[in-house]
C-alpha cells in the first residue's frame, strides 16, 4: 500500500475552508457582471450585445463572481431538477439546471432568455445541490440583468415593502377593507399585476416602534442585552408576532434593544433591483450597528429576529446574491440570529429556561425555503419539541409557492398556488386550526390557500411560557 | 445522551443514520445537498463483476471468494470487503430489505439477478425494486421494450436491439422487439425526465393511458419493459399498471434522475424524520473540534456563522471522488477535504489513456480502515478513536466497476453503526 | 466502382482545402474535393479558435502578420457566422519587459496592424481576471473562429457554385501519364467503395500530410513538419476577449474565449508524424502554469478538454529543424510544372486559418498561371451560405435558439444546448454521419459532462429515428467515448475529475456499458486518422503510447 508524502492532519481542527465560503482567487476578482463596457473599438463595430448590456447600471456587483465560481462545480447530476419546486408543476420554466449553471456558461451580454423569470427563487436547488452550485443565485444575478431597464410598475411596487407598510399603518381599516373588496383587487391586478387571489398582508393599527415607544423599551435581563430586529413585515404587519418575539426574548431573560430600522432588500434582491438593495442592506447595517456595541467591548450583540427571510437576506444573500462586501454587513451577518435558532443554542448551552406550560396539540410545521436555505437544520421544530404534549409534524414539502413575491404576481399566481398544494392539503390533513411557518410570506400564502390560521413558531413559544 | 454526527446522505450515511438512531442514539446527519441515490440504478449491487460475471456475490466475496485476494494482489491496496467481512455485508444488505419491505426491495445476496440496461445491457445485481424483477433475464423470453417519445433517456430500439444480439450468461437469448408512444407527461412539454413522468404516473388517469395506448401493441405472451418511470410515491403503481395490461412489466433503471433511486431515497429520508434524527442540510462541513485522540465536534458552514455540532462518534460518508471528498489538484495532488485524512492509492499511474477494457486506477482511492471502519494512517493506527468511514470514502474497490457500491456502503455503515452502538453503550 | 469527372480535384478538406474549391468554383471550374475523414477534422478543427488580428506576428513574422490583419477582416464578414468580434489585448504582465510593448506598437504600424494602447486600468475593466499587476496593455482586433462552421461553411458556398465535397473519401493514388495528372483513385470510406476521378489537375492542400500527397504524385522531398500544439479549453469563459501575453510567442500564452469555453494555448513541439499527437499530463500543467501569469487561479479553475493539432510547416533552412516555434507562419505555394515536371499539381502549405482564403487564392492563382486562363478571385466578395444575413456569431446564440423552441424540440446535449432537431436535421443531410461528425458540427458532448449524459441519448436517437440499428448506434457511442478520452484524461483533475466519475457511475455503473454486446467498427472511423494519438483497435485493445 502507497501513502501520499503528505503526513494526517491530526490535530489541526478547522482542516480547511470550504470553497464556497473562500472562492479561489481566480473567480474572487470582480467582475463586469453583465458585459463589458463599450471600448473604442478599431474598426467601425456593429453594437454588440456586450455593450448594450454593461451601459445597465448598477450590475458591475462584485459578488457575481462568488455565483460564477460556483458554476464550474456544476456536473450535471440532476438532483436540482428532481427537486425544483416550479418545475414539477409548469414546462414554463426549464428548469434550474437549464435556467442557472447551463445558462450561465452563454451569458455575455443581453438577456434572451426570459423563461428564467419563472424562477421563484426559492434556493431549493441551492440547498439540495451536492456540489456547491449555488443555482438560486446565479438565476437571481441573471435576472437583474434581464429586469434592468424594463422593470414592471408591479415588481416596483411589491418591493417597496417599508413604503407599503407607512402607508397602510394609518388607515388599517381603510386600506384592509379596500383589499378585501374584490373589486379593488381586481383593478389592482389589471394596474400593476398583482394577482386578485394572491394573499396581501393585513395592515395593523399600530406599527410595532409605536407599541415598542408606547411601552417603553425593556428592563435590564440577566443574561444580558439584545438586538432586536423586526424587519418591515415584523414592523407593520406581523406586529404581533414581533411583540411576542420580544416578550419570549425578555421572559428567558434578555434586555431588548430595539434601533430604528429600515428594510432589509430582499424584495428589491428578489426583483432584480440589485442597487437599491444594496443600499437597503447597508443603511440597516448601520441601523443595527448604532445601537448594537456594547460600550467598552469590542465583540457586538447578537441580532435576534423573527422574520427568517431578513436574516437569510442579512446572513448570505446579501453577500451571494448583490456581492455586498461592506465590513458592516460582514459584522451584521455573524451576528444575525433566527430567533428559533438562538433559542436552540440557549437550550444548548443550558441557558433556556423549560419552564413551559403543557400545550397538548398536533401542529404541522413548515420549515420556508428561504430558512432552510441558511443551513442550520430545523431549530424551531426542535425548540418545540421541548413543549409538553405538542407534537409537531414537520411538512416534508419544499415550498408554499409565494417564494417572496412571486405568487403575488398574476402570471405565476397559478404556478405558485400549484407549488403549494401539496403543502395545503398537508396542513389541513394535519390540524385545520393552526399551522406554523417562520416567514410571513409564507404564513399570508399558508393561510390565504389553505384556510387554515397561520402563525410564526414563537406563538407557541410565547404561549407555553404563559405570556398570553 | 450520547451523540453521533454522521456526515453524507448516501445510502452508507443514511443507513448509518438509521440504525444510530433506532439504538437510541442522538443523531445529526450533516449534509451539503441531497445525497447521491437518485443518481444510482435504484438496486442494490453486492458484488457484479470479479471481473467475470458473479452468480453469487455474498458467496463471491466471502474468504476463499474471487474478490478479495484477487483485487488486493492486483492493485496494492486492500479491498474494503476483507475489512468489512461477507457477514457484515449480508447484514448491512438485510437490514436495509426489512427497513424499506418487500414493495421496495426484493432479491436474495446470494444469487444475482441479471436486469436490462437502458443501453440493452445485461446487468448483474443482488436486489432490486420489485418492479424490476421480472426483467430478470431468462432465455427464451418474449419482451417487448416500450419507450415514450418525449422521454430522450430511454430509447427502446437501441435496447430492444443490443438485447436480442446478447448471448444471455446462461446461453441463450431473448426475443426482443421495441415499440414507442407519444404520450406526454404534462400537457404540452416534449422534453420531461423520468421524475416527471413518474409523478404522472403516481395518477391512476395517467396510468389508464399509458395502458390504453400501450395495450393493443402487446403480443401474446410478452413481458413489457418500460423505463423506470411507474410511480414516485406510489410503490404500487407499477403493479397497478402490470395488472391493467394483463401481462407482467419491469422497469429499466435509467441514467440521472433515477426514479428507482429517488424513492429509495425518499423512504430513508422519511424513516430518519420519524426517528427524529436531526437533518442539517445544505451547507458543507468545513472542520472538526478535536480533543486528545477523538473528534468531538463538526463545523458546519450555515450561513452567517458557522455552527460546531458536539459530538461522541463520527461515521464519516461523504462518498468519494464522484461527490468530491477526495480531490485530486492539477499537480496531481490527491486530499480529503474535511478531515485532511491520508489516503491510499493505487501503485502506479492513476489514469491512462486506454477508454476500454482498463480500469482507470483512480477509482481505488480512498481511505484505509479497520475492522470497526476506523480511518487509519500509515501507521496503521486510527488517525482519530471515534471517526469511522463508510461507503465510496473507502479505498481499495473499484466500485463502478464491480457493481460493488450499495453492498460496500451498507456493510460498512453497519459495521461503523455497530462499532458506535457498542462503544457508547 | 463510381468514376466522376471534374476539372480539379483538391486533396485536403481543412480550411485551405475548402477554400480552394471554393475559390475553384467560384472562378467556373468543376471542382471535387476529398478528404480521407470528416471536414476540419485535422489542423482545421485542432487550433485554440484564435482569428488573428497579425498581432502574434508584428515582430516575429511581420509578413504574416500583414496578411493576417487583410484577412481577418474579409473572413469577419464572409464568415459571420462561424466568427466572434471578441477584440483582443496584448498585455504586459510582472517580469516580463514592458519594452516590448514599444518594439510591438512600431512593428504594428509597420506591418499594418491596427492596434493601440490602453490604460491598465482600462483593460482591467473589461477584463477583471486579469492579473492586476500588468503594467501595459494593447489593443487588437482579434477575433474567436470555429473552425468547423468556418470550412463547412467554405464547403458549402462552393456547393453552391457548383463543387462536389466528398469527405471521408481516402485518396490511393494521383494518376499522372505523360507528365501530367490525370486523375485521383479513391476509397470511399462509408461504405467502402472505389472513386476515380478524372480530372486535368489536382491541388494537394492536405496540410501536415502534403508531404504524402506529394508523394503519391511522384514529387520527393516537399518537407512539411510538425509542430504539434497542444490546447486546454476551460469549462467557461474566463476571460470574454482575446488575451495575449505581449512578448515573443511561448507556451501558454493566449487564451481565446471561443463559445462557451476559454482556451488556453499553445505549446509547440515537433512531431514525427501528424496522426500521433499524445498529450501528457505534464503539458496540460505546463500550460496551465503559464496561463497562470495572464489569469491568476487558472489552475484552480475547471478545465474540461485538451486536444492537440499538427501546424504544417514548411521546412526552413534558417532555422534549426526541431524549433517549430521559429518556423516562418507564411505560406507556401509550390508548383510542381517548375519544381518537378509534373503539370496539373499544385501544392498550397503553411499558413494560418486566418489566412485560408488568402492562400487558396495565391494556390489557385498559380494553375490558373499554368494554365495560361485568367479567371479572377471571388471569394472576398460573397458571403458563405450561412453568413448572410451578416450578424457575427455571439455566445447568446444557442440560448436563444432554446429559448425560442424549447417547448417544441428536446435538449439532447444539456451543456452546449443541442437539440434533438438539430441533431436530426444533420442525420437527414448526412445519414452516414457519426456522433464525432455531429459533435464537429453541434458541440454535442463539448460541454463540461463531456458526453457523459448526451452520447448515449444521441445515440439512442440515431436508432429510434432509424440512422443505425442498435449495433452501429451503440458502436458510434463507444467511439465516441474513446474520442472523448484523448483528450479528457490528460486534464482530469478537480472539478473535472468529479465530472468523469460521475460519467463513469453512469455509463458504466448503470448502464453496464462494458458489458453491452460487442459491436463492429464504424466504417471509415476506427483509423488513426484524426490528429490525435487514435491508435485504439476495433476491440478496444489499446497500444501503450500516451505515457
Amino acid at each position: 500500500m502507497n501513502w501520499p508524502p503528505k503526513p494526517s492532519r491530526k490535530g489541526s481542527p478547522n482542516a480547511r475552508t470550504p470553497a464556497d465560503a473562500a472562492p479561489r482567487a481566480a473567480d474572487a476578482r470582480p467582475s463586469a457582471a453583465g458585459g463589458r463596457p463599450a471600448a473604442k473599438r478599431l474598426r467601425a463595430t456593429p453594437p454588440t450585445t456586450a455593450q448594450s448590456g454593461s451601459d445597465k447600471a448598477g450590475l458591475a456587483f462584485a459578488g457575481h463572481e462568488l455565483a460564477r465560481a460556483s458554476l464550474d462545480a456544476c456536473v450535471k447530476c440532476t438532483i436540482c431538477e428532481t427537486q425544483c419546486p416550479v418545475m414539477a408543476v409548469t414546462p414554463l420554466f426549464s428548469g434550474p439546471k437549464y435556467a442557472g449553471p447551463q445558462g450561465e456558461r452563454f451569458r455575455h451580454g443581453e438577456s434572451v432568455d426570459g423563461s428564467l423569470d419563472y424562477c421563484s427563487s426559492c434556493g431549493t436547488c441551492t440547498l439540495v445541490c451536492p456540489q456547491g452550485v449555488k443555482i438560486a443565485e446565479l438565476n437571481a444575478q441573471a435576472r437583474a440583468v434581464m429586469k434592468s431597464g424594463h422593470m414592471p410598475l408591479r415588481d416596483r411596487l411589491v418591493s417597496q415593502t417599508v413604503l407599503m407598510g407607512k402607508v397602510m399603518t394609518p388607515l388599517a381599516g381603510l386600506a384592509n377593507g379596500a383589499l378585501a373588496n374584490p373589486l379593488a383587487r381586481l383593478a389592482l391586478e389589471k394596474a400593476v399585476g398583482v394577482h386578485r387571489d394572491a394573499p396581501l398582508p393585513t395592515a395593523q393599527p399600530q406599527s410595532f416602534a409605536q407599541w415598542w415607544k408606547q411601552r417603553g423599551g425593556s428592563k435590564p435581563g440577566p443574561q444580558g442585552r439584545i438586538v432586536f430586529f423586526h424587519g418591515c413585515a415584523g414592523g407593520y404587519f406581523e406586529v404581533e408576532t414581533s411583540k411576542r418575539a420580544v416578550e419570549v426574548l425578555e421572559r428567558v431573560g434578555y434586555e431588548v434593544v430595539v434601533p430604528k430600522q429600515g428594510c432589509c432588500g430582499l424584495a428589491q434582491q428578489s426583483n432584480g433591483l440589485f442597487d437599491q438593495a444594496a443600499k437597503s442592506v447597508l443603511k440597516l447595517c448601520d441601523a443595527l450597528l448604532s445601537t448594537g456595541r456594547t460600550p467598552g467591548s469590542a465583540k457586538g450583540l447578537t441580532i435576534v429576529s423573527a422574520s427568517g427571510s431578513c436574516t437569510g437576506m442579512l446572513k448570505r444573500e446579501a453577500r451571494e446574491i448583490l456581492g455586498v462586501t461592506d465590513d458592516r454587513l460582514a459584522d451584521v451577518s455573524v451576528r444575525v440570529r433566527d430567533i428559533m435558532e438562538f433559542l436552540l443554542d440557549l437550550h444548548e448551552a443550558g441557558r433556556l429556561p423549560l419552564d413551559f406550560q403543557p400545550l397538548e396539540m398536533t401542529v404541522p410545521y413548515h420549515a420556508p425555503c428561504q430558512l432552510k436555505g441558511q443551513g442550520m437544520g430545523m431549530p424551531a421544530l426542535e425548540v418545540l419539541r421541548l413543549i409538553p404534549g405538542l407534537t409537531v409534524v414537520e411538512s416534508g414539502r419544499a415550498c408554499c409557492g409565494m417564494a417572496g413575491t412571486y405568487g403575488l404576481k398574476k402570471e405565476k399566481h397559478a404556478i405558485a398556488q400549484a407549488v403549494g398544494k401539496p403543502l395545503f392539503d398537508m396542513v389541513r390533513a394535519t390540524n385545520p386550526d393552526l399551522a406554523l411557518c417562520d416567514t410571513e410570506t409564507c404564513r399570508w400564502q399558508l393561510a390565504k390557500s389553505s384556510g387554515v390560521r397561520t402563525e410564526h413558531p414563537i406563538y407557541l413559544v410565547h404561549k407555553a411560557y404563559g405570556l398570553d | 445522551m450520547s451523540t453521533v454526527v454522521v456526515i453524507g446522505a448516501g445510502l452508507a450515511g443514511l443507513a448509518s443514520a438509521s440504525r444510530l438512531a433506532e439504538a437510541g442514539i442522538d443523531v445529526t446527519l450533516v449534509t451539503k445537498g441531497l445525497g447521491g441515490l437518485q443518481l444510482s440504478q435504484g438496486t442494490i449491487d453486492i458484488l457484479g463483476y470479479s471481473p467475470q460475471r458473479v452468480t453469487n456475490p455474498l458467496a463471491a466475496i466471502a474468504p476463499g471468494g474471487p474478490l478479495v485476494p484477487d483485487s488486493t494482489a492486483a492493485t496494492g491496496l486492500i479491498h474494503p470487503y476483507a475489512m468489512i467481512g461477507a457477514e457484515r455485508v449480508k447484514a448491512g444488505v438485510e437490514y436495509l430489505a426489512e427497513l424499506l419491505g418487500e414493495s421496495m426491495l426484493v432479491g436474495d445476496p446470494t444469487r444475482n439477478f441479471q436486469l436490462p440496461t437502458a443501453l440493452g445491457g445485461v446487468r448483474p445485481t443482488a436486489l432490486a425494486a420489485p418492479s424490476m424483477a421480472a426483467g430478470d433475464v431468462k432465455a427464451g423470453d418474449k419482451w417487448v421494450i416500450a419507450g415514450l417519445r418525449r422521454l430522450k433517456d430511454f430509447h427502446a430500439r437501441l435496447v430492444a436491439g443490443n438485447l436480442a444480439r446478447t448471448t444471455l450468461p446462461d446461453g441463450g437469448s431473448l426475443q426482443v422487439r421495441a415499440v414507442s408512444l407519444d404520450l406526454p407527461a404534462v400537457k404540452g412539454e416534449v422534453d420531461s425526465n423520468a421524475v416527471i413522468y413518474a409523478r404522472a404516473c403516481d395518477d391512476q388517469g395517467f396510468r389508464v393511458r399509458l395502458a390504453g395506448e400501450l395495450k393493443p401493441l402487446l403480443k401474446r405472451g410478452e413481458k413489457v419493459g418500460l423505463p423506470a418511470m411507474l410511480g414516485l410515491r406510489d410503490p404500487l403503481a407499477w403493479h397497478d399498471l402490470s395488472q391493467k395490461l394483463g401481462t407482467q412489466v419491469f422497469e429499466i433503471p435509467l441514467g440521472p434522475p433515477s426514479v428507482p433511486g429517488l424513492r429509495l431515497n425518499d423512504a430513508l429520508l422519511a424513516h430518519l424524520r420519524r426517528l427524529g434524527v436531526r437533518l442539517v442540510n445544505g451547507n458543507r462541513a468545513i472542520g472538526y473540534r478535536a480533543e486528545g485522540d477523538a473528534v468531538t465536534g463538526i463545523e458546519v458552514a450555515t450561513a452567517g456563522a458557522p455552527r460546531v455540532y458536539r459530538c461522541d462518534a463520527v461515521v464519516y460518508a461523504p462518498g468519494g471522488l464522484e461527490s468530491g471528498a477526495i480531490a485530486m489538484d492539477a499537480d496531481g495532488e490527491l486530499s480529503e477535504a474535511l478531515f485532511g485524512l491520508p489516503l491510499a492509492r493505487p501503485d502506479g499511474e492513476l489514469l491512462h489513456g486506454r477508454f476500454w477494457g482498463a480500469e482507470q486506477p483512480v477509482f481505488r482511492v480512498g481511505v484505509a480502515v479497520d475492522s470497526s471502519m476506523r480511518v487509519l494512517g500509515p501507521d496503521s493506527a486510527p488517525v482519530w478513536a471515534n471517526l469511522r468511514a463508510a461507503g465510496g470514502l473507502l479505498g481499495g474497490a473499484n466500485r463502478i466497476a464491480e457493481k460493488s457500491g450499495e453492498g460496500i456502503a451498507l456493510g460498512s455503515a453497519v459495521a461503523a453503526a455497530d462499532a458506535i452502538i457498542e462503544e457508547l453503550s | 466502382m463510381r468514376k466522376i469527372h471534374a476539372d480539379v480535384v483538391v486533396i485536403g478538406g481543412g480550411s485551405t482545402g475548402a477554400g480552394v474549391v471554393r475559390d475553384l468554383a467560384m472562378r467556373g471550374y468543376s471542382a471535387v474535393l476529398v478528404d480521407r475523414a470528416d471536414l476540419a477534422q485535422g489542423t482545421s478543427g485542432r487550433f485554440h479558435g484564435l482569428l488573428h488580428s497579425g498581432g502574434r506576428y508584428v515582430v516575429s513574422d511581420p509578413v504574416s502578420a500583414t496578411e493576417c490583419a487583410q484577412e481577418n477582416a474579409i473572413v469577419t464578414a464572409i464568415h459571420a457566422d462561424a466568427v466572434e468580434r471578441t477584440g483582443g489585448l496584448f498585455v504586459c504582465p510582472p517580469g516580463d519587459d514592458p519594452a516590448f510593448g514599444d518594439t510591438f506598437l512600431d512593428d504594428a504600424e509597420r506591418a499594418k496592424v491596427p492596434c493601440q494602447e490602453i490604460a491598465v486600468a482600462e483593460a482591467l475593466r473589461r477584463e477583471p481576471r486579469l492579473n492586476r499587476r500588468i503594467s501595459r496593455a494593447i489593443e487588437v482586433e482579434d477575433g474567436a473562429v470555429d473552425g468547423w462552421t468556418l470550412v463547412w461553411g467554405a464547403a458549402r458556398s462552393a456547393m453552391q457554385h457548383g463543387a462536389t465535397i466528398l469527405p471521408y473519401h481516402h485518396v490511393d493514388a494521383i494518376e499522372v501519364s505523360n507528365g501530367q495528372v490525370v486523375g485521383a483513385r479513391c476509397t470511399a470510406l462509408k461504405p467502402g467503395e472505389r472513386v476515380d476521378i478524372d480530372c486535368g489537375f489536382a491541388i494537394n492542400a492536405a496540410g501536415p500530410w502534403a508531404g504524402r500527397i506529394a508523394e503519391l504524385a511522384g514529387c520527393h522531398g516537399v518537407e512539411v513538419v510538425s509542430g504539434r500544439g497542444v490546447m486546454v479549453a476551460m469549462a467557461h469563459r474566463l476571460v470574454n476577449t482575446v488575451v495575449n501575453r505581449l512578448a515573443y510567442p511561448a507556451d501558454g500564452d493566449i487564451l481565446v474565449p471561443v463559445h462557451t469555453v476559454c482556451v488556453i494555448g499553445t505549446t509547440d513541439t515537433l512531431a514525427d508524424d501528424p496522426d500521433r499527437l499524445p498529450i501528457t499530463p505534464a503539458e496540460v500543467r505546463q500550460l496551465l502554469d503559464s496561463g497562470e501569469t495572464l489569469v491568476p487561479g487558472l489552475r484552480q479553475a475547471r478545465a474540461l478538454h485538451a486536444w492537440s493539432g499538427a501546424r504544417p510547416l514548411v521546412k526552413d533552412s534558417r532555422v534549426a529543424g526541431d524549433d517549430t516555434r521559429h518556423m516562418s507562419r507564411e505560406m507556401s505555394v509550390i508548383d510542381h510544372a517548375q519544381r518537378d515536371g509534373l503539370s496539373g499539381f499544385v501544392t498550397v502549405v503553411g499558413g494560418k486559418l486566418t489566412t485560408y482564403r488568402l492562400m487558396a487564392k495565391k494556390a489557385v492563382d498559380v494553375m490558373c498561371a499554368q494554365l495560361g486562363h485568367n479567371r479572377p478571385c471571388l471569394t472576398d466578395q460573397e458571403a458563405v451560405p450561412g453568413a448572410r444575413q451578416g450578424h457575427n456569431y455571439q455566445v447568446t446564440q444557442r440560448l436563444a435558439e432554446r429559448e425560442h423552441d424549447r417547448l417544441q424540440d428536446q435538449i439532447v446535449c444539456e451543456c452546449e444546448l443541442a437539440s434533438r432537431g438539430q441533431l436530426t436535421r444533420l442525420w437527414a443531410d448526412n445519414p452516414l454521419a457519426t456522433l464525432d461528425d455531429a459533435r464537429r458540427q453541434l458541440r454535442l458532448g463539448m460541454g463540461p459532462c463531456q458526453g457523459g449524459f448526451c452520447a448515449a441519448r444521441a445515440a439512442g436517437i440515431a436508432c429510434q429515428t432509424k440512422v443505425a440499428d442498435a449495433e452501429r448506434a451503440t458502436a458510434m457511442l463507444r467511439l465516441f467515448l474513446k474520442n472523448r478520452w484523448i483528450g479528457s484524461w490528460p486534464v482530469l483533475h478537480g472539478e473535472q475529475l468529479r465530472q468523469m466519475a460521475l460519467d463513469a457511475w453512469i455509463l458504466q455503473g448503470a448502464h453496464d456499458i462494458e458489458h453491452v454486446a460487442p459491436t463492429g467498427e464504424v466504417p471509415g472511423e476506427l483509423r488513426p486518422c484524426d490528429g490525435s494519438e487514435d491508435v485504439f483497435d476495433a476491440d478496444g485493445k489499446a497500444e501503450e503510447v500516451a505515457k
